[in-house]
C-alpha cells in the first residue's frame, strides 16, 4: 500500500536474528527456572516434575545460543528483514488484536469483538457505516447464538452480558 | 470368508435410503462443526448426540460417524482456503492445500482431500475388519520404549526435512515441548512451569497454538505484503471434481504409502489424533 515513502530502508536481517535467537534463549532460562523449582531430581516415585523440563530448557538455551553465535558471524546473510512500512502494516493489526485480546477478559468477547471489527472495516476497510454496523452487531450475535445457544459452548462475557442476564 | 460376509452385509445395511439420508445430514452437520474451530469431531458427536435418540441403533451410529467424518473433512476446508486449520488433524493440509488454492486450484485441492478422506478411511474399515484381531495382540506389545522411538523418528525428521539450519528447528521443537510441558505433572501431579498463574494449569492447548501461529501469521504476512485478507477461492463444480478424481490415480503410491502409514500409525499408539504428551 505505501511502500513508497520508505522504501528498501528498514530493520537489518542480522538484528532480528540476534533479537529472535536472545529471545529463545531468555525462554530457555525461564522454562530452567521453572523447572529447578518444581525439582528435577530423582524422587522417591521416580522423575520429579521439573526432570522432563530441565532437559528441555537446557536443550532452548543451548540451541538459542548456537543460532546466536551463527546470526553475529559476518559471513550471516545481509539484508533487510522488512522494510518500515511492511512493519507498520503489521503493527497496524498486531496493536489493535493485543487490545482486543486484553478487552475480552474484561467486557467480555462479544462487546469487544463488536469494536474490533467496527474498527478494523472502518478505518482500515474504509467501508460505509451501514455496512459497518451490521457486521460489527450481527456476527457478535451470530456466534453467540451458534457457540452459547446451539453448540453450548460458554464464552468470555462481561458487564453488559451480565446487566441483560444472558 | 466369514469376515468379507459380514463387511457386506454392513455395506448393504448401510446403503439403505434412509441411511444414505441420515448420512447426509451428518456430514452436513460434521462439516459445520469441523469448520468452526475448537469443536472437534469428538465435541460434535458428543453435542449432537440428542438428534439420534429417535432413531435406530444402526442409523444412530451411521449418523454420529458421519458427523465425525464430516468434522475431519471440515477442518480441512479452513486449512486449504485460510491457511487456518480447523482440527488439529488438518494442520499438514495446510502445507499443500493452502499453496494450491493460492494458484487457484483451490477445487481440486478441496476434491483431493475429500476423496483421500473416503480411500483412507474405506481402506481403515476394511483393514480393520479382516486384520483386526491380528493386530490387536501386536499392539498391546507396543510399549513406552517403542513410543519413544516412534516419537524420535519424527522429530529427527523434522530436522532432516527442514530447509532451515538444523538448530533453528531444535529451538522450535524444544519450544513446543517446553509449552505442552506446563501444567499438571502427570507423574507425580505436581504443578510446573505455572509461575503461579491458575490459567496455566492445563497447560497452553495445541489447537490455540497452531490457530495462532498459523492463522494470525498469515493474516500478519497478508497485511505486510500490503493486501487485504483473503482467503482462496473455491470454485467446485462437477467438472472439477471430475478432472481432480482422473489425476488421482495417477498418485495411487502416494495415496497407498498414507493408508499403510496411517494404519501403522494407528495401530502404534493412536499417533494420528494429536495428544499433549505429558513427559
Amino acid at each position: 500500500m505505501n511502500t513508497q515513502e520508505s522504501s528498501n530502508s528498514g530493520p537489518s536481517h542480522k538484528v532480528v536474528e540476534i533479537g529472535v535467537a536472545l529471545a529463545v534463549v531468555v525462554f530457555g532460562l525461564i522454562v530452567l527456572l521453572g523447572s529447578i523449582s518444581a525439582g528435577i531430581g530423582w524422587g522417591s516415585e521416580g522423575p520429579r516434575a521439573g526432570f522432563f523440563p530441565f532437559y528441555i530448557g537446557l536443550s532452548i538455551v543451548i540451541s538459542g545460543a548456537v543460532n546466536l553465535w551463527n546470526a553475529m558471524r559476518p559471513d550471516a546473510p545481509g539484508g533487510i528483514f522488512a522494510e518500515w512500512g511492511q512493519l507498520r502494516q503489521v503493527l497496524l493489526v498486531v496493536i489493535p488484536a493485543t487490545i482486543y485480546a486484553v478487552a475480552v477478559g474484561y467486557i467480555g468477547i462479544y462487546v469487544s469483538s463488536a469494536i474490533f471489527i467496527a474498527w478494523f472495516m472502518r478505518w482500515l476497510g474504509k467501508y460505509g457505516w451501514p455496512t459497518v454496523a451490521s457486521v460489527a452487531i450481527g456476527m457478535p450475535l451470530i456466534v453467540y447464538f451458534v457457540f452459547e445457544k446451539w453448540f453450548l459452548v460458554a464464552l468470555p462475557k462481561g458487564p453488559i452480558e451480565q446487566w441483560l442476564n444472558l | 470368508m466369514e469376515e468379507f460376509t459380514n463387511l457386506f452385509h454392513g455395506f448393504a445395511v448401510t446403503l439403505q435410503p434412509f441411511n444414505i439420508m441420515v448420512m447426509v445430514i451428518g456430514i452436513v452437520l460434521g462439516i459445520l462443526i469441523g469448520v468452526l474451530p475448537g469443536l472437534g469431531g469428538a465435541n460434535g458427536v458428543a453435542i449432537l448426540l440428542p438428534l439420534t435418540f429417535s432413531m435406530s441403533p444402526t442409523s444412530a451410529i451411521i449418523m454420529l460417524t458421519c458427523i465425525y467424518w464430516g468434522a475431519l473433512f471440515g477442518g480441512a476446508i479452513t486449512s486449504i482456503l485460510f491457511n487456518i486449520p480447523g482440527e488439529p488433524w488438518s494442520v499438514a493440509t495446510t502445507f499443500d492445500g493452502h499453496p494450491m488454492a493460492q494458484q487457484g486450484k483451490a477445487g481440486e485441492a478441496l476434491t483431493a482431500a475429500f476423496t483421500s478422506s473416503f480411500i483412507g478411511a474405506l481402506f481403515a474399515v476394511i483393514m480393520i475388519t479382516l486384520v483386526a484381531p491380528l493386530v490387536a495382540s501386536f499392539a498391546l506389545r507396543f510399549g513406552p520404549a517403542e513410543k519413544f522411538a516412534v516419537y524420535f523418528l519424527a522429530f529427527c525428521s523434522f530436522v532432516g526435512l527442514s530447509k532451515e539450519p538444523p538448530f533453528k528447528t531444535i529451538a522450535s521443537m524444544m519450544i513446543g515441548f517446553a509449552l505442552a510441558a506446563v501444567g499438571l505433572d502427570a507423574i507425580t501431579g505436581q504443578l510446573r512451569l505455572t509461575f503461579g498463574f491458575t490459567e496455566l494449569l492445563n497447560g497452553f492447548d495445541f489447537l490455540i497454538a497452531v490457530i495462532g501461529l498459523f492463522g494470525i501469521g498469515e493474516i500478519l504476512l497478508t497485511m505486510e505484503e500490503g493486501l487485504n485478507f483473503r482467503g482462496g477461492k473455491a470454485k467446485i463444480d462437477l467438472k472439477v471434481v471430475l478432472r481432480t478424481w482422473m489425476s488421482l490415480p495417477r498418485y495411487w503410491m502416494t495415496s497407498l504409502r498414507s493408508c499403510i502409514i496411517a494404519s501403522a500409525a494407528g495401530w502404534a499408539s493412536r499417533l494420528p489424533a494429536p495428544h499433549r504428551p505429558r513427559s
